[in-house]
């Protein structure tokens, strides 16, 4: 006996139009060696000034389930869906959401900086802050004042004890 | 959807002010599975902060609706696209065996648990017969 009904009989048919999409995306996900479907999780990706952001959806997932790493400009995302307790298959009564074990590569534009990449999750959605190159962003340059003699280490900066990393001063 | 069905005076008025700009509504996926109380409902719902969730239920109808937060600064520009950031809104008719008064309700990273308890049958009671 259904516990659950639909509202009405077109919500439920809209419903049941959602179901078979999602479980369409389901095997696509499974099959996604086979090049026929939409690799997970769906991505989005934000340009802003510095950085470019993206964006994934990854309801449920804790930080120790997510694997992000970095290498040959290729990012690889690695992660596993699972609830904290096992439940029985035979006690569900209605199973939509994915779950178990998957894996996304993309690649880098060279644009990007992968040594200050971070990331954060929010409510299960993972947050991949990708800075932009330095070349792309508008560049400072300092300026010193040349008439005081040694110049080489006056970098005119508000707090100079830690400042004067040897990168600046070429 | 069932938004007609069920006015949410919080949204309502939100709307009536400043014409929002259109935003998309999701259906989530759920699971529903057996419980040793009663029926346990879990629902993906990315991007929803615990106070950015309604959940109520009216007459025999439970519905979910869970506002998104913006994710990204103002002036991001969407570059590449593979999902649409909505609001999340679902509703289910109820049995009758659910205690209404016990319904639990919990969100963690993104994923809302609701417990619907089994009403407890009430007990058979003896009914004494006297004589007179």
């Amino acid at each position: 006996m259904p516990v659950f009904r639909w509202g009405s009989p077109i919500e439920a048919f809209r419903d049941l139009e959602r179901e078979v999409d999602r479980l369409l995306q389901s095997m696509n996900a499974t099959f996604e060696g086979l090049r026929i479907g939409r690799p997970y999780p769906a991505i989005n990706v934000y340009e802003l000034d510095e950085e470019f952001l993206l964006t994934a959806e990854l309801p449920g997932t804790r930080v120790e389930d997510l694997e992000l790493s970095v290498g040959g400009r290729v990012l690889t995302m690695r992660g596993v869906r699972q609830d904290a307790d096992e439940i029985d298959p035979d006690r569900y009564r209605r199973s939509e959401r994915p779950r178990g074990e998957w894996e996304r590569s993309l690649p880098l534009p060279d644009r990007v900086e992968e040594e200050k990449m971070y990331a954060e999750l929010i409510h299960g959605v993972l947050k991949l802050h990708l800075p932009k190159a330095p070349s792309e962003r508008p560049r400072h340059i300092p300026v010193t004042d040349a008439s005081t003699g040694d110049g080489s280490t006056a970098i005119p900066t508000s707090s100079p004890a830690n400042s004067a990393e040897p990168s600046d001063e070429q | 959807m069932s938004s007609d069905e069920t006015p949410r005076p919080s949204e309502t008025n939100a709307e009536e002010t400043t014409p929002a700009p259109r935003r998309w509504v999701c259906t989530p996926p759920i699971d529903i599975f057996e419980s040793e109380e009663g029926l346990v409902l879990r629902a993906d719902l990315p991007g929803v902060a615990a106070d950015q969730l309604d959940l109520q239920v009216q007459d025999n109808k439970l519905t979910l609706f869970g506002r998104v937060g913006t994710a990204v600064p103002e002036g991001a520009r969407l570059v590449h696209q593979e999902y649409h950031v909505g609001d999340f809104l679902r509703s289910f008719i109820l049995s009758d065996e659910v205690d209404h008064e016990r319904i639990s309700a919990r969100l963690n990273n993104g994923v809302l648990e609701v417990v619907l308890p089994k009403a407890e049958k009430p007990e058979p009671r003896r009914i004494e017969v006297r004589t007179e």
